[in-house]
């Protein structure tokens, strides 16, 4: 559990940072991706729902308050919880594909979501809200990370197993 | 507790929209100041390090000096530019922090003396206003954004306007009071600006106009912003009049 809390302070505290003073200066065609998003979609599938809306709620709190932003506060924070509410849901025994599918599917509906919200709030001025770029930047990356963590967490996983298993094996030798 | 943990996504969810509904009613500042605590000294640490690893060529470092130099220049103005615009107690502040809506972070905050609704510019005009302050970085509101209403002036007829932002095309415009004021393109625009010089500083370039909307006659302009919008590094915030102004 210890190197996932590590990971979700870090979404927390760095994806608002990263994204206002790395991401958004890049200049890529269409939009920028959305870290938080991306963040804390990829981690959420890998725990409990109710980890993963507290996760979202953190990490979107976050973003609404970390400078420049100046939209409403809250906006995130009630996308993205629900985001890792559904995230959290994925079934534990999904393969890589449908687990990457789905959180996939989850980041395009937070994105779709947050634009939804920001109209009804009256800010029409977010073009990270309806940018069309910034929707495709943010699935491909939330698929992205999703897809290659996920088998590289059950690698792991298995190595650290056989390891133990071979140790085992010697001690009862 | 397991009950209490099956509802926390619910007390969670009606939380933020509480927060939404809070913000829309009342403003929630107080935790505007404390992400600008938390996390303005993060993102001045993170774009220092971008900064120092993409160091600038040695021509554009001189191209840097002079449009600082420039900046300074405009920042002492023209003798004969106008009352309270002799000199500005002016802060230059690196830009650390874009934001999707038109707003930026600057890394200069009310521990240097920068306040809400202070003008920003950069060497060559207006960049936008301060909305929020933090500690030490503050939230500028670009002039090409929506919500962006700055008063304005022809500078050759003196005729008054205000100006407001176009984001998806990057441009500004600009919509005379008076509606028999004469227009054309090729015009430059600049702030209005008042003695206090909040909101903002008087006759600081804002764009030259560069297409009259409906004809001819028509009070509404499309102007080109004079301010390099696209590559915003160093800008200058003017803090308020300076000794030479006979302002504290």
């Amino acid at each position: 559990m210890r190197p996932f809390v590590l990971a979700a302070v870090a979404v927390v505290l760095l994806a608002p940072v990263l994204q206002a003073a790395v991401v958004n200066r890049l200049g890529l065609p269409g939009g920028f991706p959305d870290l938080a998003v991306i963040g804390v979609c990829s981690l959420a599938v890998l725990t409990r729902p109710q980890v993963g809306a507290l996760l979202g709620f953190a990490a979107g709190l976050a973003t609404d308050i970390a400078p420049p932003a100046d939209h409403s506060i809250g906006r995130h924070a009630l996308v993205l919880c629900l985001a890792g509410l559904l995230c959290g849901k994925i079934p534990r025994d999904a393969g890589v594909g449908t687990r990457t599918a789905a959180a996939a599917l989850i980041a395009l509906g937070a994105t779709l979501l947050d634009a939804a919200v920001a109209v009804l709030t009256g800010e029409r001025g977010s073009h990270l809200a309806a940018s069309p770029g910034q929707i495709a930047w943010t699935v491909l990356g939330t698929a992205a990370v999703v897809g290659v963590l996920f088998p590289l967490l059950r690698e792991l996983r298995r190595r650290r197993r056989s390891r133990r298993w071979y140790h085992l094996s010697r001690r009862v030798r | 507790m397991r009950k209490r943990g099956r509802r926390m996504p619910a007390v969670l969810l009606l939380g933020s929209i509480l927060l939404i509904a809070a913000d829309h009613w009342t403003t929630l500042d107080p935790m505007r100041t404390a992400g600008s605590a938390v996390f303005g000294p993060l993102e001045s640490a993170v774009s220092a390090t971008v900064r120092w690893v993409a160091r600038p060529r040695p021509l554009e470092e001189a191209e840097r000096e002079n449009a600082r130099l420039r900046a300074a220049l405009q920042a002492l103005g023209e003798p004969a530019s106008g009352p309270g615009a002799d000199a500005y107690r002016v802060l230059p502040a690196h830009v650390v922090g874009y934001g999707p809506d038109q707003t930026v972070t600057i890394d200069a905050g009310r521990g240097s003396g920068v306040g809400h609704g202070m003008t920003v510019f950069d060497g060559h005009g207006l960049i936008g206003t301060v909305i929020h302050t933090g500690p030490a970085t503050a939230t500028v509101r670009l002039a090409t954004a929506r919500a962006s209403s700055i008063g304005a002036r022809l500078e050759h007829s003196r005729e008054m306007g205000v100006v407001t932002g176009v984001p998806e095309r990057g441009l500004l415009r600009l919509s005379l009071i008076n509606p028999h004021a004469e227009v054309k393109a090729g015009d430059l625009v600049v702030t209005l600006g008042s003695p206090s010089l909040r909101p903002v500083a008087p006759d600081v370039p804002i764009g030259t106009v560069i297409a009259v909307e409906g004809g001819a006659g028509s009070r509404t302009a499309l102007l080109r912003p004079a301010a390099r919008f696209a590559s915003l590094d160093l800008v200058t915030v003017v803090l308020g009049p300076g000794p030479a102004a006979g302002g504290g």
